[in-house]
């Protein structure tokens, strides 16, 4: 037995690891400066085009013909297209609190302190009300706005946000039936989750947008914009189901069993012993799907909607602007990296909140 | 009814606290236990053994119901278990259960563990809940790791932890299904002795297990189980003495050795 502790040896300090790492031979040496190089170069003309040579406001657009840079210009002139599609010029300020209303009902449910049924359900709820009476109007002196004329930000945000809040507990309840003990709900739930991973998106989509209204009896179609976003969460929850039963999966049976012999229900195991564990399984799978989900708005285009991508195409779509789409895009993959991003890091903090305690 | 039941229950104090008469159970087709005949008395100490595949495991994890059986009947606590659901509940509340790989909920501290069921089952108040959880982890010893997770503590804690979390809900018998199997040698004993006070105090006690001096010191009743059948059963001197059958004294003579 040794009777002293040496301390550990002390770490290897920046300088040293990054010489080397990056120069420890002359081909190194070599390699490390063409690509340092290279990237500078880079980074310079992306600043250059973007900050330097550009040009920002509406009246500068004549500038932009001689500019090197990007003519920012188009967002400046036509940022309230991008934001809002065909919503009623007047009523803009409505879109903005509903979309502000939506993200803030969306940021509030990734707070802890509000995980638990009731008050989920009372945010929910509140939030999407707010959101109707604000988009549709129709109460308190506001005009009439129907589905068709929204669009925008507003619209992209509400798509991803009703189609999580429905898909979510039909993907858990699918996830459950799918592992079920009695084989003929197995058998069924299974075949639904295929068939449903088996169409793509865009069929779903012109299903419900086309086809359905000649099947379903005129009191269960409602607006276009529902049906929509109802085949859009049966697709989502078909995709995330199979994630959570992964999750499920991975669970020791043992688990189960000592919830059976303390006398726990299958509901007390399943909402207490078996999700929670799933999720911490397989969050990045299940964060994935959100993030592939809120990209994935942008296919409802195809069936008349202006979400925010359509909305941008309107945007350059006009006169002298039709020269600056690579603005708009660009302009919009940033508001959609934005969210992406919040998305990603949002998973990254789950992920260590969950992993307390399991080493 | 169920509260029905329970007074029924309480008011005729049953002299078996488990009867298995005529056992059987297959897996697909292996007849993992056959024609079973077992009383288990109140406060009395059983020990089980036999074997990897005797169908020991499978004797007690039949008694909470984890497994069915096909045919034959099972008794605990004067309630036969059949396929009613509102049964097999009242039943599991009562009898508690330790298993190997101690099955301890991860994702919650030790505390929690200890209180999740009571306040789901005995809709006790977080308050009382906690007040008994640490009773319970004073008495397993360990009582200064109630906040921390699982995954923090060794497997001797947790198996403590597991055997303090079934005792919270005040069961009237306690299974083991190989506590200290899964344990590194050196904590094999804080485990044990956790158990001996147990019995001490009159707990119905069901243990699979190979520890032999445990056996020796707390069993009123020795069980030897090959190829799903109950060979042997006696007091622990008789049993450890003098086994009569063969495929016992060959057993013993294979465990013993070491």
């Amino acid at each position: 037995m040794s009777e002293t502790a040496y301390p550990a040896p002390p770490q290897t300090p920046f300088a040293t690891s990054v010489r080397k790492s990056l120069f420890s031979s002359p081909l190194d040496c070599l390699v490390t400066v063409v690509c340092a190089v290279l990237l500078c170069l880079l980074l310079y003309h992306l600043v250059d085009w973007a900050f330097l040579s550009s040009i920002w406001t509406e009246e500068d657009e004549p500038l932009c013909k001689e500019a090197s840079g990007a003519c920012w210009s188009v967002i400046d002139a036509r940022h309230r297209i991008i934001f809002f599609g065909l919503f009623p010029f007047e009523e803009h300020w409505r879109s903005t609190v509903a979309c502000i209303v939506m993200i803030a009902t969306i940021v509030a449910s990734c707070v802890p302190w509000f995980w638990s049924g009731l008050k989920l359900s009372v945010l929910w709820i509140t939030g999407f009300a707010i959101f109707y009476l604000l988009m549709h109007g129709g109460l308190f002196g506001l005009s009439v706005i129907t589905p068709e004329r929204w669009g925008g930000l507003a619209l992209t945000i509400f798509i991803f946000a009703a189609v999580s809040l429905i898909g979510m507990p039909l993907s858990i309840v699918l996830a459950l039936g799918r592992r079920s003990r009695l084989p003929v709900i197995a058998r069924l739930v299974g075949l639904f989750i295929d068939f449903f991973r088996s169409l793509p998106l865009l069929t779903i989509l012109f299903t419900a947008a086309v086809i359905t209204p000649f099947l379903l009896p005129g009191w269960l179609q409602g607006d276009k914009l529902y049906r929509v976003i109802v085949g859009f969460a049966i697709f989502f929850a078909a995709y995330q189901a199979e994630n959570i039963r992964a999750g499920l999966q991975a669970i020791p049976a043992g688990q189960d069993e000592a919830g059976k012999t303390l006398g726990l229900n299958y509901m007390q195991r399943v909402t207490r012993i078996q999700l929670p564990q799933a999720f911490r399984n397989s969050l990045p799978a299940i964060v994935n799907q959100f993030v592939i989900t809120f990209k994935e708005t942008s296919i409802v285009t195809i069936v008349g909607f202006f979400e925010i991508l359509a909305s941008g195409s309107a945007a350059f779509g006009t006169g002298k602007w039709t020269h600056h789409y690579i603005e708009v895009y660009v302009f919009i993959g940033l508001i959609y990296f934005i969210f992406v991003f919040s998305l990603s890091r949002y998973g990254a903090y789950l992920e260590k909140k969950l992993r307390v305690g399991h080493g | 009814m169920a509260e029905q039941h329970n007074n029924q229950r309480d008011n005729q104090e049953v002299d078996e606290a488990v009867t298995m008469i005529n056992v059987n159970k297959w897996f697909d087709d292996f007849h993992v236990l056959k024609n079973i005949n077992l009383d288990v008395g109140n406060r009395e100490k059983v020990v089980v053994c036999g074997p990897s595949g005797s169908g020991k495991s499978t004797l007690i994890r039949c008694i909470c119901k984890l497994e069915d059986h096909q045919k034959g009947t099972i008794n605990v606590l004067g309630t036969e278990l059949n396929d009613d659901v509102a049964n097999i509940d009242e039943i599991r509340r009562e009898v508690g259960m330790v298993f190997q790989q101690f099955n301890l909920f991860p994702h919650m501290t030790v505390l929690e563990n200890c209180t999740l069921a009571q306040m789901l089952v005995r809709k006790k108040s977080r308050k009382e809940a906690e007040a008994v959880a640490m009773q319970f982890l004073e008495k397993v010893r360990i009582p200064e790791q109630a906040v921390k997770y699982p995954g923090e503590l060794s497997g001797g804690q947790q198996q403590r932890v597991a055997i303090a979390r079934s005792l919270c809900m005040n069961p009237k018998i306690m299974l083991f299904d190989e506590p200290t199997s899964a344990l590194d040698p050196e904590m094999i004993s804080e485990v044990l002795d956790v158990m001996v006070a147990l019995a001490e105090e009159g707990m119905t006690m069901v243990c699979v297990t190979h520890e032999m001096g445990f056996a020796r010191r707390v069993a009123d009743r020795v069980i030897f189980m090959d190829q799903g059948e109950i060979v042997e059963q006696n007091s622990p001197q008789e049993f450890f003495d003098n086994p009569v059958n063969e495929r016992t004294q060959l057993f013993l003579s294979q465990i013993l050795q070491h």
